[in-house]
């Protein structure tokens, strides 16, 4: 069975169990922030969603990739589906692969992104057109930083830490600023995020801090459902 | 200072205040609790009990010849303020 990351072989295919409950979740997430966009008809509410929806999308390009790698029946399928429409000659799995990759770290990078963007407040934003451009940028940045770590990963890892680094520091203003529960809840979710973030770049030096990795990721969004729940079967 | 209310939460406050009032109450304590004008609040008025919100009802008082009218929440009011409360639960806890 083939690794990826130099991962310990035992844990392949638990990793994909793990992503597709943290895609569930995202989704959840982003659904009712739709729903509350409907209502209020507030963009940020939108974004909100969107951001959601992409951290959705990376993790299922990720469950699709990484089966890929780990199980030869999905490659076969992935090969039965493809190979026609490239030709039966050429070799394009290591195309097939970084370009899974991109579409991974791209949409996962940008929805941290718009987190980032949308937890600062409203009255610390610049005016739209400054906006708009310091947006532009910030994409080219994430589309650039996705291609250079589709060959060199720890560079998608650390931004991504930055990013959730970033983000837990405006909900930590924001904590101070409400002081409710639900706040430091979704405050420490992220924090555990940026864990699992430091810990995936640590694999280069122990491969198992992908694991520890996988369950702090794991840990960070069950306590993003756990305050989802709260707040939505509230009376 | 605080800011200008949104519509929602304008509605959100004339629903409040006739639930506080335990479901219901007169168009002018309305007014006052709701901090609203009177062409405001009835323009909201219109708008609620067309979306079932809220009904008008008219009480006969023995001393008066016109009836006195009375605002009642319905459960769809009820239920528009829950849900505007796990709103703005969900609007603090993710900072948005």
């Amino acid at each position: 069975m083939p690794q990826l990351f130099n991962t310990p072989l035992w844990f392949n295919g638990l990793d994909l169990i793990f992503a597709s409950v943290v895609f569930i979740i995202s989704l959840l997430i982003a659904a009712y922030s739709w729903r509350v966009y409907n209502i209020t008809r507030e963009k940020r509410f939108s974004y909100f969603s969107l951001a959601f929806i992409l951290i959705s999308l990376s993790l299922l390009v990720q469950v699709i990739t990484s089966s890929a790698v780990y199980f030869e029946d999905v490659r076969v399928a992935a090969d039965t589906i493809l190979r026609p429409a490239i030709g039966a000659d050429r070799e394009y799995s290591t195309l097939f692969y970084h370009a899974g990759f991109f579409l991974e770290m791209a949409s996962l990078l940008g929805g941290l992104l718009l987190i980032y963007l949308i937890s600062q407040k409203a009255r610390e934003r610049l005016k739209k057109f400054d906006e708009l451009t310091q947006m532009a940028l910030f994409v080219y940045l994430i589309l650039l930083i996705s291609f250079v770590a589709s060959f060199k990963y720890v560079v998608f890892y650390l931004t991504g830490a930055v990013l959730l680094g970033l983000i837990v520091l405006n909900y930590y203003r924001a904590y101070l600023t409400t002081e409710k529960r639900n706040t430091y809840l979704v405050m420490s979710a992220f924090l555990m995020l940026f864990m699992s973030y430091i810990s995936f770049i640590l694999i280069v030096f122990l491969p198992e801090f992908y694991i520890i990795g996988q369950l702090f990721q794991l840990l960070g969004f069950m306590v993003l459902l756990y305050t989802y729940n709260k707040i939505t079967r509230r009376n | 200072m605080s800011t200008r209310r949104s519509r929602l939460e304008l509605i959100f406050d004339i629903l409040l205040a006739i639930q506080n009032k335990g479901g219901r109450i007169k168009p002018t304590h309305l007014m006052y609790k709701s901090n609203l004008s009177h062409k405001l609040l009835n323009s909201y008025l219109d708008e609620l009990i067309g979306k079932e919100m809220i009904l008008i009802q008219e009480e006969i008082v023995r001393k008066k010849k016109t009836p006195n009218k009375v605002v009642l929440i319905t459960d769809k009011g009820l239920g528009f303020l829950a849900e505007f409360r796990r709103m703005r639960e969900f609007t603090d806890a993710f900072g948005l």
